[in-house]
């Protein structure tokens, strides 16, 4: 640990140079921009400023996509609570609370709070990312082909699962939908190409950057067109900044979900979305007041904005040590790490060692940069909301086509990004969601070699599948989600546990 | 309960009833594409690593996944024809009028006018086109669609020129 702080405090004072500050304020006020404007998210931000640092140093392209990453989620916040409508799928939570307060005059005071309590989720997720992430590569160090196989696919199953609480059916369906979309191309055992049909563009594959541009941009793009148009806002009215008095009363629900949503961003592809939701769940499980939740309660918007940013640094955590990505933008983070040379894994402590300190204090300087632009720009922000969605999403689509085409300056990814946008709006329109989806076209690859390898080192058994210790733990937590979510399997397993004796005693 | 092709709601049934289907013949097809590819035995390859498992395997969960749906969808009638409760028909065709107009202009640009014509000048054509077409309003005097083409087209240009200046200059990308 003393090695990993000199290893932070260095990164710290490298980015404490004006190129690297100059980096951080524009980076991240261009993701509180990109976070707020309905219709754009995190996912596509990162996505389309990964296509255009490629170039740069790597150091400099990461502390410019995390800066994004962490304004974007932050920057949702404030069409959440000024328009009602999130501006990130992550900040629906922060609208149930924060529009109410906005309504009443307190608008200001909701963008202030919300403002602080992503500062401090940040903070959190930070140092849990700083503590959890080496110990975790440690762990990882034992994992073999089995339970990378296994992995992958608990990745799928879980955020399936959460991201679609209503019909993990339709999660399941598109995690797996994409699991397929990366088979397509050259496989990585034997180079035979995949339902390529002697295309050489297809023979290549999918590639991840514009698929995620096509689904994420250019299907948000039909989105927004299609819809009506939505609200102007109005000013923000009374004070910004918090009182101390009011952090220091919600000191306890900052903390506890900051927790929640760290946990939740460590789950494959469940992320931000999740983390604002399990953190504005047990808030209210919490609370005195339950009654003013949903209604413009404090504790509700500072829950919510706490868990999503927390689950930023914790989507980072998987990134980083098991190469399996937390979130939809995590996963274009991962994407861009291997472009810039970094390869991240169990071998990252090893390889790289100070790596994981430098992604911390680049994580510090994304969350000071939300604190400081986020309470002194609030109102100039608000005009970013005034642009016409006329105006602006031919700006948004002409940057989707060059960020498709930049990377590998093939005509065909610009045809992908359009096939994936338009596959992504009808996905979005019958209520799939697309975190499995793109989860599954990063974990294809790694689920498929490894099963395969898998496969060879048994001789063909599927016995190792099962019997190593932590493929068998990660088997039965995946079979056991699953089997929790067939009604059936659901209701007898409970009717099981309400008949041993001990569950008995503990009814009131 | 307005319609909005939801869970639950009728238009949300019939899109699973017939997406269910597709999946259905979509995992059906992987499988079979992935039976028929090499086993490579030849180079002594173990049958469990050919290439064509795992995507066959996917296929089948595809296959299975798409089938509970398609069942699940035909039993809360999915199959029948008809409008849904609380639909705005009028609604719809301007939601649908909108959509394929942006869709017909995006898919424009990026798979006709790109790489077809200079990037600025396919750029500063797809603005100009995209913010006239949608703020095109019947209502409005001469004077007001001056106004507004001109705007318009000033937009078109900084924007083609800051893109290709932004991106070819600071950036380094190339542009297609």
């Amino acid at each position: 640990m003393p090695e990993g702080l000199t290893y932070f405090l260095t990164a710290v004072a490298a980015f404490a140079q004006p190129a690297s500050l100059f980096n951080v304020a524009w980076a991240t006020l261009l993701g509180i921009t990109v976070g707020m404007l309905p219709g754009l998210t995190a996912t596509l931000g990162v996505a389309l400023l990964t296509t255009l640092t490629f170039r740069m140093e790597a150091g400099d392209a990461i502390l410019i996509l995390i800066c994004m990453y962490v304004g974007a989620i932050f920057g949702g916040s404030r069409s959440a609570i000024l328009l009602n409508i999130p501006g990130t799928p992550a900040n629906a939570a922060s609208a149930l609370d924060g529009f109410p307060l906005a309504r009443a005059g307190r608008a200001g005071q909701a963008l202030g709070l919300a403002t602080v309590g992503s500062f401090c989720g940040s903070i959190v997720g930070m140092v849990m990312l700083a503590l959890v992430a080496p110990v975790l590569a440690e762990f990882a160090l034992k994992f073999g082909s089995p339970e990378f196989f296994w992995l992958a696919l608990f990745g799928i199953v879980i955020s399936g699962r959460l991201t679609a609480v209503e019909d993990p059916l339709k999660g399941w369906i598109a995690g797996f939908l994409g699991l397929l979309v990366a088979m397509v191309g050259q496989e990585g055992i034997h180079a035979y190409q995949r339902f390529a049909y002697g295309n050489t563009d297809l023979a290549g594959g999918f590639g991840l950057l514009p698929a995620l541009v096509g689904a994420f941009g250019f299907a948000e793009i039909l989105q927004v067109m299609k819809n009506r148009d939505y609200q102007t806002v109005r000013g923000a009215g009374d004070r910004v900044l918090p009182r101390l008095r009011e952090l220091w009363d919600n000191a306890r629900t900052i903390l506890r979900s900051g927790l929640i949503g760290t946990f939740m961003g460590l789950l494959p592809g469940v992320g931000e979305d999740m983390g604002a939701w399990a953190s504005y769940a047990a808030a209210r499980r919490a609370s005195k007041k339950k009654a003013q939740f949903g209604k413009g309660s404090i504790e509700g918007l500072i829950a919510s904005e706490t868990g999503n940013n927390a689950a930023v640094p914790g989507a980072i955590i998987p990134v980083l040590t098991l190469a399996v990505p937390g979130s939809a933008p995590a996963a274009v983070l991962l994407a861009a790490m291997f472009i810039h040379g970094v390869r991240p894994g169990p071998l990252i402590m090893i390889e790289f060692p100070g790596f994981v300190y430098e992604v911390v204090a680049m994580v510090l300087a994304a969350s000071v940069g939300v604190l400081v632009l986020g309470l002194l720009l609030t109102r100039p922000l608000l005009l970013v909301l005034q642009v016409r969605r006329e105006r602006l999403m031919p700006v948004i689509f002409v940057l989707c086509t060059i960020g498709s085409f930049a990377i590998a300056s093939r005509i065909f990814d610009i045809w992908v990004m359009l096939g994936f946008g338009v596959v992504g709006f009808l996905l979005r329109e019958m209520k799939y969601p697309m975190a499995p989806l793109v989860l599954g076209i990063v974990l294809g690859d790694i689920l498929d070699k490894n099963f395969r390898r898998a496969m060879v080192l048994s001789d063909g058994s599927v016995e190792p599948l099962f019997t190593r210790p932590i493929s068998a733990v990660l088997a039965a937590i995946t079979l056991s989600v699953v089997a929790l979510a067939i009604p059936p399997v659901r209701r007898r397993i409970l009717g099981l546990l309400s008949a041993l004796p001990f569950i008995k005693r503990s009814e009131p | 309960m307005a319609d909005d092709g939801g869970p639950g709601t009728a238009r949300g049934v019939r899109a699973d009833f017939w997406f269910g289907l597709g999946l259905v013949v979509l995992g059906l097809a992987v499988a079979v594409e992935s039976w028929r590819m090499p086993r490579l035995t030849e180079l002594n390859v173990h049958p469990m690593t050919a290439p064509g498992l795992v995507p066959g395997l996917l296929g089948v969960v595809i296959f299975v996944l798409g089938g509970i749906l398609f069942l699940r969808a035909a039993r809360a009638g999915g199959w029948r024809p008809g409008g849904g409760v609380g639909v705005d028909a009028a609604d719809l065709a301007t939601q649908a009028r909108r959509f394929f107009v942006a869709l017909a202009m995006c898919v424009g640009y990026a798979a006709g006018l790109v790489g077809a014509v200079p990037f600025w000048a396919a750029t500063a054509a797809f603005v100009f086109l995209f913010i006239t077409v949608f703020e095109w309003r019947r209502d409005r005097p001469p004077a007001g669609h001056l106004a507004a083409l001109a705007t318009a087209a000033v937009q078109a240009a900084v924007v083609s020129a800051a893109v290709t200046y932004v991106f070819e200059t600071i950036f380094l990308v190339r542009l297609p």
